[in-house]
């Protein structure tokens, strides 16, 4: 694996993409200071711009680098450049990954901020953050698997609309699992086995998704 | 020096061929003296906009011919006594000879009428010349 | 250092409604190849089989001594690729992708480029959704170019330019060979082109390749005898005979294997040589094309 020319291809799609990214980032930065410095009302709403943006960038940057490289037709020029599929899809998952993390990691950190700094010290809710904040890294990161092996712009909607709804579903299924609805409550953390075993799941089937679509992505036999 | 040469895509002849008759007749007026250094295949190729294995069977045949000389290693050179007059146009000299033979067959002519013909061309061009 | 540049030994390859098969030849390094056909032959299929953008089902691709696409991240390297369905950047400038190539590649002359760059009448500031389809073309050859690749690899390069445009190409192109190390191989269904450049030919129609010669030997190979029968003269046959067109007291035999002798045999047949024309690279592939599809040669 050239990491150089990993290094080189993730930075010319952040190039390509610099208005979404720094506008992402700035409504990000924006969206946390409103969670931490807006009192309740402002967690809220906060918390609802800061997750939009999240998943909005989130998928407009992947179908943008992951869908339209065949559509604009600019497959062949990058494919010309001496890489193999392990540099092109290490880079396009890797330059998404690493916009979203910063922007999954303000939500994760003004989330638990608020709840730190909170006097109700409402720490029971914690597990289940935790568990929906990753359940949106895990729909990302299926974008990023479908968008990149199928291609297809049709196809990423479908993956999107689908992420969309399984967090809908995964949040109130899990809201209402019993030994993490009767925790929520409480000011104490408390990992039920069943919080840890979906936290556990959810991030393996986050690196079965990636491992698979590296897989497909060496099965190619025509990349353009 | 090798720009001057100018090869024409509507002539019917092979390249190849106009290049060698374009260098005899550089050798021919002097311009490329005897002993001068000539741009190697290459060079001419390049300049030319011409196939190298073209230039390549120019140089082959005026090497056959006597014209030019190819040290391996040193490049190409005009001959030092280039053979040039009697061939300069005489394979092209014999290509039309043959070619008014046929004609003339098919037009029903008669040899000496085809003689006749010849003659009166000839002489037209040196009137012209006067 | 290779001797042979780019080699197919048995190169297949199996599309719903198109295959194709047994691709075999061999380019030698300094030479130039042209590769040419109707559209939808398999030029480009060839050409992204090279490049490791396509994986053959059978047969061996070796380029500059690499394997492909096994080794085509390190072959890569040293190819400069521009193809006709290739596009650059909409949003980025020209001069954008000229770094972004020069990041990448330790050869990239920019003296050489910045003099492209004014030959071709391009400028670093503009964007390539600003440029004429001429203009892309001239840069993304450019940005191949200017990087001095062992190897060019070109499709359809001068397809939809101006015969200007055209003919500063094709200098570019011959520019390149002023090096005895450098190769290229590009294809065209602009057979003037193929035949003023090209040292070695082939021709692929129909996911095969029907013919490959030297392109000297290709235009001496090829003849169009046109003969005048006498009233109880008949048709000379040799091996070799294409086609046969023109009326019957006139007709006019095309050849792929002249030799003089064809001339005096006709005579002796009783049938008079009008003419013995040579012909186009044009005429030699619609010829080609023709016959192999009316069945007429194997």
């Amino acid at each position: 694996m050239n990491v150089a020319m990993v290094k080189r291809l993730i930075l010319k799609d952040w190039y390509l993409q610099r208005v979404p990214i720094i506008g992402s980032l700035i409504a990000g930065a924006l969206a946390l200071s409103v969670i931490l410095f807006g009192g309740k009302p402002g967690f809220i709403l906060g918390l609802i711009l800061l997750v939009t943006v999240l998943i909005g960038v989130g998928a407009q940057l992947a179908v943008a680098t992951m869908v339209f490289e065949r559509k604009e037709q600019t497959l062949p020029f990058v494919m010309s450049l001496p890489i193999s599929y392990k540099e092109y899809t290490a880079s396009k998952i890797l330059g998404n990954l690493i916009i979203f993390l910063i922007l999954w990691l303000a939500l994760l950190g003004g989330s638990f901020g608020v709840l730190a700094i909170s006097p109700d010290k409402p720490f029971g809710l914690i597990p289940f953050v935790a568990i929906m904040a990753t359940e949106i890294l895990v729909s990302t990161c299926l974008i990023y698997t479908v968008a990149l092996i199928t291609e297809h712009q049709g196809w990423a909607i479908g993956a999107i609309i689908t992420g969309n709804l399984a967090l809908n579903g995964i949040g109130y299924y899990v809201a209402h699992i019993g030994s993490i609805a009767k925790g929520m409550e409480g000011h104490s953390i408390q990992w039920s086995p069943a919080a840890s075993t979906i936290l556990a799941a959810e991030f393996l089937i986050i690196v079965l998704m990636l491992g698979l679509t590296f897989l497909f992505q060496s099965r190619k036999k025509d990349f353009i | 020096m090798h720009s001057d040469l100018v090869i024409s895509q509507s002539d019917g002849r092979p390249m190849y061929l106009q290049i060698m008759e374009q260098i005899k007749q550089r050798v021919a007026v002097g311009e490329w003296a005897r002993g001068d250094e000539i741009p190697s295949i290459r060079q001419l190729a390049v300049a030319l906009r011409v196939s190298v294995i073209t230039v390549k069977r120019a140089y082959l045949e005026l090497e056959r011919e006597g014209v030019i000389v190819t040290q391996h290693g040193k490049g190409s050179m005009v001959a030092p006594d280039p053979d040039l007059s009697p061939r300069l146009y005489e394979q092209e000299l014999a290509e039309h000879i043959d070619q008014a033979a046929r004609l003339g067959t098919l037009l029903g002519l008669r040899t000496e009428e085809l003689t006749s013909r010849l003659k009166r061309a000839a002489q037209r061009l040196i009137k012209e010349h006067v | 250092m290779n001797s042979i540049s780019v080699r197919f030994e048995g190169v297949s390859k199996h599309y719903p409604h198109f295959t194709l098969d047994n691709i075999g030849f061999e380019l030698p390094t300094g030479s130039i190849l042209g590769f040419i056909g109707p559209n939808g032959a398999g030029k480009s299929t060839t050409i992204r089989i090279l490049m490791g953008l396509i994986h053959q089902d059978q047969g061996a691709v070796h380029v500059l001594g690499r394997s492909m696409p096994a080794e085509q991240a390190a072959a890569k390297m040293d190819i400069g690729f521009v193809s006709e369905d290739m596009r650059l950047y909409a949003a980025a400038t020209v001069g954008w992708h000229m770094e972004f190539i020069q990041s990448i590649y330790p050869r990239w002359d920019q003296s050489y480029a910045a003099s492209l760059l004014q030959r071709f009448d391009l400028k670093p500031q503009q964007r390539i959704r600003g440029l004429s389809h001429g203009q892309r073309v001239k840069a993304a050859l450019l940005l191949a170019l200017a990087r001095r690749p062992r190897l060019l690899v070109l499709d359809e390069p001068t397809t939809g330019l101006d015969p200007v445009a055209r003919q500063e190409v094709l200098g570019e192109l011959m520019a390149v060979l002023a090096d005895e190390e450098r190769t290229i191989l590009f294809s065209s269904h602009n057979t003037l082109d193929v035949e003023q450049i090209s040292d070695q030919i082939v021709f692929i129609d129909r996911g095969r390749i029907i013919d490959a010669d030297d392109k000297e030997s290709f235009l001496d190979r090829w003849r169009r005898l046109r003969l005048v029968l006498s009233q109880d003269a008949v048709l000379p046959r040799f091996s070799g005979i294409v086609d046969v067109a023109g009326s019957g007291l006139l007709p006019v035999l095309t050849t792929n294997c002249f030799e003089p002798r064809m001339i005096s045999e006709c005579q002796e047949m009783g049938a008079t040589v009008q003419a013995v024309d040579t012909m186009t690279l044009e005429e030699i592939f619609v010829a080609n094309v023709q016959s192999r599809r009316g069945g007429k040669l194997v």
